[in-house]
């Protein structure tokens, strides 16, 4: 069960980095419309996301995600819904 | 070597002590790969602002065709990395042709560089009969014909160098032809829109070409993503575009005349197999099958650097006589002896060998590059001398020609004749070295050299020798003032200029065209704007002779004074005191010096004798 931590770990240090702020501010207010969340920061996201995770995002619902969890919750379906080779 | 992980943190650090990044830095951000890092490092250097004036400053100004995406910050990595410092200006989205047309690149002027990103939208139909090709190419090569006069157009009213690059075929448009046929005629009517546009790089000396297209095929990373370009019209991934940024900087590089002028090269495992103290002259191995390929492979891209004027060292620790014996007997040798500017084959520290290599060349090491496979040498060279480029020789020797060629250290926009000859003329200057043993006085050795000066009024021949002189010359450059093509050629027309190169030759043979002078004479006081001369031909007064001459003019012309400055920079101290050693005073301005032509003194030294070349002057 440490996987989602990980995964966890990684999306919050790589939108901290993105939106120039701490863990701890997006862990407390986890809206990303609280922050810098533009269609620039929103695409930086996304490049590192998915080579550090290795996942390949649907863009319809990566732009309606609010939350850092909804980000979450979408990484951990397309890692549950792709097979490991086709990543 | 600085890794990846602590870049950012010691980038950070330096940038927030508004210190220009140190060298080891820049030199791990040229070797960057990853385009993420990249990015994140050109987001801290977009804050950049230094105290000092280490990095050389470029204003750039981007237009697109689409959405740029992270390409400012990648820039400021990829240029930073080559030294220089980038002020960025980026044109307003959606207003391409329109900024071309108006000739407004940037707000505080113009810029140095105009960068253009293209993409396929732009050369595309709206829509068209996917049953008639021709209802598709057409359009195509009438838009490229339009980009084409836009950017003729648009050169006329900038002193930029204006880059551009060939633009891929997406590969969703070939597959929507079905025939083959069709597709054939698709693909040759693109290469032609390409082909068009590397010819501006032909029709106009200021435009430069990027063969994008075949930078992107050697890249192994996905260069286009569907969701991007539909999301954001972002066509390229960060992995293209920093590809992109980093030939951008190559440019720079050469534009900034920051480019390397020295190869010292290994001898061992580098230009060829084998360690020659063990195996013998006759066994090392060199041509043939792999691995002896290689290393010819190697010594024949030497000699071609070499033809197109980057000067070869040998720095080896061996015996000189084994060495001289392979060099000379061994069939398979390309590169000889007499291949070498300097040989240095010994068992000293090679760090002393180079600095003694620049010394003998009259050249700084800043324009050194070293190639060896031995970790212990570079990391030597590294820490003694840390401004010499290195190239690590070892591994693989099918990789050894990718990693002396593919960082792009030699890169000039454009060779000129004095680039051609300059292995030739600095092995004379080496000679010239020897011959100085002999003499008495310094003063006895300049007579018998027989140092003839020959200023010309800069023609469009010369102008090219003349910009390059200027942006690379940093040792004799009184004023930073950087003149480039566009601006020397149209300063050379004006009749209240004058642009007058120095052309240098004596017993040993030709210099070829050594400095300038930027004269402003529109008044009674005429005004040197600046006044380059290449340090090979420092020490010897010619620098004096031609500052006369050019009083010599103002006198003839009817001008009371002329004024010269000097701007000091880090590396032009050794032309501090020229204008003083020229009779000249100093006045109330900062740097601004004064010589009322009345009052003038003959500080022509005796043994150069000056013509001017009657022709070429108005």
């Amino acid at each position: 069960m440490s996987e989602p931590t990980e995964v966890q770990q990684t999306v919050l240090t790589i939108l901290s980095d993105v939106l120039r702020v701490s863990v701890d501010d997006l862990r407390q207010h986890p809206v990303l419309a609280a922050y810098q969340w533009d269609s620039l920061s929103m695409l930086e996201a996304l490049a590192q996301l998915e080579s550090s995770l290795g996942v390949s995002l649907d863009l319809r619902f990566y732009q309606q995600a609010r939350t850092v969890d909804d980000l979450l919750s979408l990484i951990a379906d397309s890692r549950a819904g792709t097979p490991a080779g086709q990543r | 070597m600085i890794n990846d992980k602590d870049l950012l943190s010691i980038l950070g650090e330096q940038v927030a002590a508004a210190q220009a990044p140190s060298r080891d830095v820049r030199t791990a951000l040229a070797a960057l790969t990853d385009p993420m890092l990249a990015r994140r490092a050109g987001r801290l250097l977009k804050d950049l602002q230094p105290a000092d004036n280490e990095l050389r400053p470029v204003r750039v100004g981007l237009l697109a065709t689409c959405t740029v995406g992270p390409l400012t910050e990648l820039l400021h990595t990829s240029l930073v990395g080559v030294g220089a410092l980038p002020n960025i200006v980026l044109g307003d989205y959606g207003n391409f042709e329109l900024s071309l047309a108006a000739g407004q690149f940037a707000a505080d002027g113009d810029p140095d560089l105009l960068c253009l990103l293209l993409d396929d939208s732009y050369f595309l139909p709206g829509d068209f009969d996917a049953a008639d090709v021709t209802s598709l190419t057409e359009p195509i090569a009438d838009r490229v014909a339009q980009l084409r006069e836009l950017i003729g157009a648009a050169v006329q009213r900038t002193s930029a160098t204006v880059v551009l690059h060939t633009v891929p075929l997406p590969a969703a448009l070939r597959n929507t032809l079905i025939s083959w046929r069709a597709r054939a005629a698709l693909a040759r009517a693109w290469h032609q829109l390409n082909a068009e546009l590397l010819a501006l790089a032909e029709e106009h000396r200021q435009v430069v070409v990027l063969d994008l297209v075949h930078v992107l095929a050697d890249l192994p990373a996905v260069t286009r993503d569907a969701r991007l370009h539909s999301f954001a019209d972002l066509p390229y991934t960060d992995a293209a575009l920093y590809a992109l940024a980093r030939e951008l900087g190559r440019v720079v590089q050469a534009r900034l005349g920051l480019s390397r002028k020295v190869l010292a090269l290994d001898l061992d495992n580098t230009l060829w197999g084998g360690v020659i103290g063990e195996v013998g002259a006759h066994s090392v191995v060199l041509g043939g099958l792999y691995p002896g390929k290689c290393y010819r492979e190697l010594q024949l891209a030497a000699r071609r650097l070499r033809e197109q004027g980057v000067i070869l060292v040998l720095a080896s620790k061996n015996d000189p006589e084994l060495v001289e014996q392979a060099l000379a007997k061994h069939p398979e040798m390309l590169l000889r002896s007499d291949a070498f500017s300097v040989l240095a084959v010994n068992w000293s520290a090679k760090d002393g060998n180079l600095k003694q290599a620049a010394e003998s060349l009259s050249l700084s090491t800043e324009s050194f590059v070293f190639m060896d496979d031995s970790s212990f040498e570079r990391g030597a060279i590294g820490n003694e001398l840390p401004e010499i480029a290195l190239v690590a020789a070892d591994g693989d020797p099918a990789h050894l020609v990718n990693s002396l060629l593919k960082p792009g250290f030699f890169d000039v926009l454009e060779l000129t004749d004095t680039d051609r000859q300059r292995p030739a003329l600095y092995r004379s200057r080496a000679l010239r070295s020897d011959f100085a043993g002999g003499f008495g006085s310094s003063e006895d050795y300049l007579q018998a050299l027989q140092i003839e000066l020959t200023l010309t009024e800069v023609d469009e021949f010369a102008v090219p020798r003349v910009a390059q002189l200027a942006a690379r010359t940093n040792q004799f450059n009184l004023t930073g003032l950087r003149y480039d093509e566009a601006t020397t050629a149209a300063m050379s027309t004006d009749p209240e200029h004058l642009v007058v190169s120095l052309t240098v030759r004596d017993r040993f043979g030709d210099e070829g065209i050594v400095g300038a002078l930027f004269v402003e004479r529109k008044d009674a006081t005429w005004r040197v704007l600046n006044f380059v001369l290449s340090c090979r031909v420092l020490g010897r007064g010619i620098e004096l002779a031609a500052l006369d001459w050019v009083c010599t003019q103002a006198a003839a012309a009817g001008a009371v004074a002329v004024e010269g400055r000097f701007v000091p920079s880090s590396k032009n101290s050794a032309a501090a005191d020229f204008w003083r050693r020229a009779g000249f005073a100093a006045t109330d301005s900062d740097g601004v010096y004064h010589l009322k032509l009345q009052d003038r003194r003959d500080p022509a030294p005796a043994w150069i004798s000056v013509r001017e070349r009657k022709e070429a002057l108005a």
